[in-house]
């Protein structure tokens, strides 16, 4: 195995993570927070986008919906967020399954403006319906609290983000590499042929739409959490195109590279907060970039010049023989 | 082996079969043929449930299909390769292969059926690894029999695996389709090339209009010059 390989740089990333609240401060720690749920919105929009290819643009409403969920169910229910956070996740889960409908018969562009007009709709119940959401203004949520474990707010959130950052990415590399994640380029790649051998559409469609539901829906709990408020223009069109630059930048059909487009992308934001209005414009020329004259993301320029980081769609052979079980292999039908 | 009787599709109010009826025999190679815009490519699409058909029956050895999801039918034995090949080009030939075998769960013939495609097309042994997209129009027509065939059919649907191929493949594709029928596959094969069906078929059938117009032994039928200039426009 190369010293440069995915796995060791990974490593060596992850091992920084956990030494950083000894060795940053607040906002270091704050970012880093930000950063866990930046791929964990990466990570679940590739899936969705680059691996499934479903050219969809709910993400940020579904990222809002999972926090709005978390914080409205402490606010209004006073339910402790540890109570609310996972009805935030199911929430955005079912919501992700209820939009993979229309996307059964839509796709490319279509599927596209379908989900964006979702994704206003959204935006547009988050700002009108008072009586529930607090409207314009949003609200605060509570400070959340991690006793009997003896750490601060701040700190107890970071490792619960890194934790989900971590425990979410291996499962998307698993699925990736799995018979749904074939399933998902088979679709992606050539739907009437998917459908010839017998591929389910409705059924991995779900799934996609499902899963990167159910990542966004993490993600909004934990930065509710984060930010202890939540308002509708955290969850606007500027937040879905973050994430689509993200998957776009790091590479679309890998999860490595959600990784480091999330990196990227969390990195420019906040070197470019002080400068409101140059992050669009970064962002958009960033996109353009990538989109021209490198498709496959960094990642791809990974893959080409270093060894050690291909992504293959299925687990290596030795692996492979230790997941399959003698009995749960040979049933037949599904 | 199959048996489709006053098979009837529509898409709106556009009927595109009306009454379509014929047989593929045990072990046989049968051709349909038509010229564009006749329907071959629905009826497949028909028997494999990828377009429900408003009327009729589809029964392979004696159980109905008509009206199945794909996969069921799969499962019944059915499999289709599609037109213009239609690999899943950023896979290698591996995994375009092994996703052939999605239906299925039994692992161990999965792996003796891989190596059966392998050693049929040993040109995919050696580019397993390579990007199926990265291939010729010939090793791609292989990937996608190879993928077809990896759902273990009794009976193979072929939409025009001569299309877009090099002249000098053609014959190699009519080597791998007379191959497979050796192997005691049972094949219905629709073509716009009259020379490669009379090569390989026993029996033809000749789709005009929703409708099988003329069928009868190969030999003869495609021999015939009034049935190739009414029907297949030569």
């Amino acid at each position: 195995m190369p010293v440069f390989s995915r796995r060791n740089v990974l490593l060596v990333l992850l091992a920084g993570a956990l030494i950083l609240p000894w060795m940053g401060n607040p906002y270091t720690l704050f970012v880093g927070t930000l950063l866990f749920i930046y791929v964990l919105l990466a990570v679940g929009l590739n899936l969705l986008v680059g691996y499934a290819g479903q050219l969809a643009f709910a993400n940020a409403a579904m990222f809002g919906i999972g926090a709005y969920t978390t914080g409205l169910l402490q606010v209004r229910l006073e339910l402790p967020f540890f109570a609310a956070f996972p009805c935030g996740a199911v929430v955005a889960t079912l919501v992700g399954l209820v939009i993979s409908l229309p996307a059964l018969r839509l796709s490319g562009l279509y599927l596209a403006l379908t989900t964006l007009a979702f994704a206003q709709a959204t935006q547009w119940v988050f700002l009108h319906w008072e009586n529930v959401t607090f409207g314009a203004g949003g609200f605060k949520t509570p400070l959340i609290s991690f006793a009997p474990l003896p750490v601060e707010t701040p700190t107890g959130l970071y490792f619960l983000s890194l934790l989900l950052a971590v425990l979410l990415t291996l499962f998307a590399w698993n699925v990736a590499a799995s018979r749904i994640g074939r399933a998902f380029v088979a679709i992606r790649d050539g739907e009437v042929a998917a459908e010839s051998l017998g591929i389910d559409l409705l059924r991995y469609k779900a799934l996609a739409f499902a899963m990167s539901g159910f990542y966004a829906g993490v993600a909004g709990g934990l930065y509710s959490a984060l930010l202890n408020f939540v308002a509708p223009e955290g969850f606007d069109l500027f937040q879905m195109v973050l994430h689509k630059a993200m998957i776009v930048v790091g590479g679309l059909g890998s999860v490595t590279g959600s990784l480091l487009g999330a990196g990227i992308l969390v990195f420019l934001l906040e070197a470019l907060r002080a400068f409101k209005g140059t992050q669009e414009i970064a962002f958009g020329a960033l996109l353009l970039v990538f989109v021209i004259f490198l498709r496959g993301g960094l990642v791809s320029v990974l893959k080409r010049n270093a060894r050690g980081w291909e992504e293959p769609l299925r687990l290596p052979e030795r692996r492979a023989r230790l997941l399959a079980r003698p009995g749960t292999a040979s049933v037949p039908g599904e | 082996m199959l048996a489709v009787q006053h098979l009837k599709v529509a898409y709106g109010p556009t009927e595109v079969l009306r009454d379509v009826s014929f047989d593929v025999p045990e072990g046989k190679i049968v051709a349909l043929l038509g010229g564009n815009g006749s329907g071959k490519t629905t009826v497949l699409n028909a028997l494999t449930g990828l377009v429900r058909p408003r009327a009729g029956s589809v029964r392979l050895k004696g159980e109905e299909c008509a009206g199945k999801r794909p996969d069921e039918i799969i499962r019944a034995g059915i499999a289709q390769v599609p037109q213009g090949r239609d690999v899943w080009p950023s896979m290698t030939v591996a995994e375009n292969l092994e996703l052939g075998a999605v239906t299925r769960r039994d692992r161990a013939a999965i792996a003796e059926d891989l190596e059966a495609v392998y050693d049929l097309f040993p040109q995919l042994r050696e580019k397993r690894k390579r990007r199926a997209g990265s291939l010729s129009g010939g090793e791609q027509q292989m990937v996608a029999i190879g993928r077809a065939l990896m759902t273990r059919p009794r009976c193979l649907l072929m939409d025009e695996p001569s299309a877009g191929l090099a002249p000098a493949v053609v014959g190699d594709m009519v080597d791998a389709v007379l191959e497979l029928n050796r192997r005691n596959l049972t094949i219905l094969i629709v073509e716009q090339n009259v020379g490669v069906a009379a090569a390989v078929a026993e029996y033809a059938h000749v789709l005009q209009n929703g409708e099988i117009a003329v069928s009868g032994p190969a030999d003869g039928l495609l021999d015939d010059p009034a049935v190739l200039r009414s029907y297949l426009g030569r």
